[in-house]
């Protein structure tokens, strides 16, 4: 199987169609698909693209898929997984829109919303869990957690907390320690 | 003009979110309340809807929304410029990979980013919480749920499973 446009974006297709709960699982799909399967890539590189994908805008999925795209066949490569991994999603989405407004006054799905209501604060309990055990490692970063969290409460737009919270970062790294690894 | 302001909205929300697709909800939660385009419980309904569906959450949301303003165009509008951000960003990092990782600047970033992340998405749980949870018995479910987490199993499929099926028991016993 050659790394052709069309084999690119069916691989990035069946992973997109497995990723449920989420692109936090992306990485041990394609680590079965394209490194112990197909070999086209090694799992050092994977784990860099994913590690990088998580510190970049945007979704970690479509990162990953970008990134394992052009390393396979540059720009086209990186489209071909990116609208593999997405195709899945959108379709779903959109067969499932077009019918949300005819079964919501049902009240089986009324009351399964009520629950999976609950349900979704659990989720984001955990993945606030989870971003928390690799971002709050000091004074620091608990100060601009506790920051971004006021100003969101206080309903300041979510850019401005992100571009002022790159620019506290930068600040502290330069006058806190300064030249205190000179290489 | 519609579409104008989708590209825009949604080029900003994949431009901005750091931290996979939860981090696209503060944006989403402030398109909602900015436009009207879709309401706050809609796209809660769309996070459970998410989990279920293939898929990343950000693309997911994303394409609820654009089709909840113009239909399957809106959709397809919307989805692509939430991830047109992504596919710039990361060929540009792909090719300055070496410079990128070793610059202090851009590691002192990294570092104040994940935090402000964590921040933000603290506020839409605290959110949600207070539009999901208005009873007591959503709150003996959200305690009991709560304490699962505590057995270490983070498959999501598992509190959904159990709160749609506990959504429906006390549903049919009139207890909503």
């Amino acid at each position: 199987m050659d790394k052709s446009f069309w084999n690119i974006y069916k691989i990035f297709f069946k992973i997109g169609l497995l990723l449920l709960g989420g692109g936090y699982v992306i990485l041990p799909l394609l680590q079965c698909e394209l490194v112990d399967k197909k070999g086209w890539i090694n799992g050092d590189e994977l784990c860099e693209y994913y590690a990088l994908s998580q510190s970049l805008p945007g979704l970690i999925a479509a990162n990953v898929s970008i990134f394992t795209g052009f390393k396979l066949q540059g720009y086209l490569g990186a489209i071909a997984a990116l609208a593999g991994c997405i195709t899945p999603a959108f379709l779903s989405i959109v067969m499932v829109a077009s019918i949300l407004a005819k079964i919501v006054n049902n009240s089986v799905i009324h009351y399964v919303f009520w629950g999976v209501g609950v349900g979704v604060v659990i989720l984001l309990f955990l993945a606030v869990k989870e971003m928390w055990a690799r971002s709050i490692v000091d004074k620091f970063t608990w100060s601009i957690f506790a920051y971004a969290l006021l100003l969101s409460v206080l309903k300041v737009s979510p850019v401005f907390v992100i571009l002022s919270s790159i620019a506290f970062g930068i600040v502290y790294k330069i006058t806190v320690k300064p030249k205190k690894e000179n290489e | 003009m519609l579409f104008v302001q989708l590209i825009y909205e949604f080029f900003k929300t994949g431009l901005f979110s750091f931290g996979g697709g939860y981090a696209t909800l503060p944006f989403l939660y402030h398109i909602s309340e900015t436009y009207g385009w879709f309401t706050a419980k809609q796209l809660s309904d769309m996070i459970a809807v998410s989990t279920i569906t293939p898929g990343p959450l950000g693309v997911n949301v994303a394409t609820f929304a654009g089709f909840m303003t113009s239909g399957i165009l809106g959709a397809f509008i919307a989805t692509t410029a939430v991830i047109l951000p992504s596919y710039i960003i990361v060929i540009i990092v792909f090719k300055l990979l070496e410079k990128f990782r070793r610059n202090r600047h851009v590691q002192a970033a990294i570092y104040a980013l994940k935090p402000a992340g964590c921040g933000l998405l603290t506020a839409v749980g605290v959110q949600i919480f207070r539009e999901n949870v208005t009873n007591i018995w959503a709150v003996i479910l959200f305690l009991g749920l709560l304490a699962l987490t505590f057995k270490a199993n983070r498959d999501p499929l598992i509190y959904l499973g159990i709160s749609a099926v506990l959504g429906i028991v006390i549903g049919f016993c009139h207890l909503i």
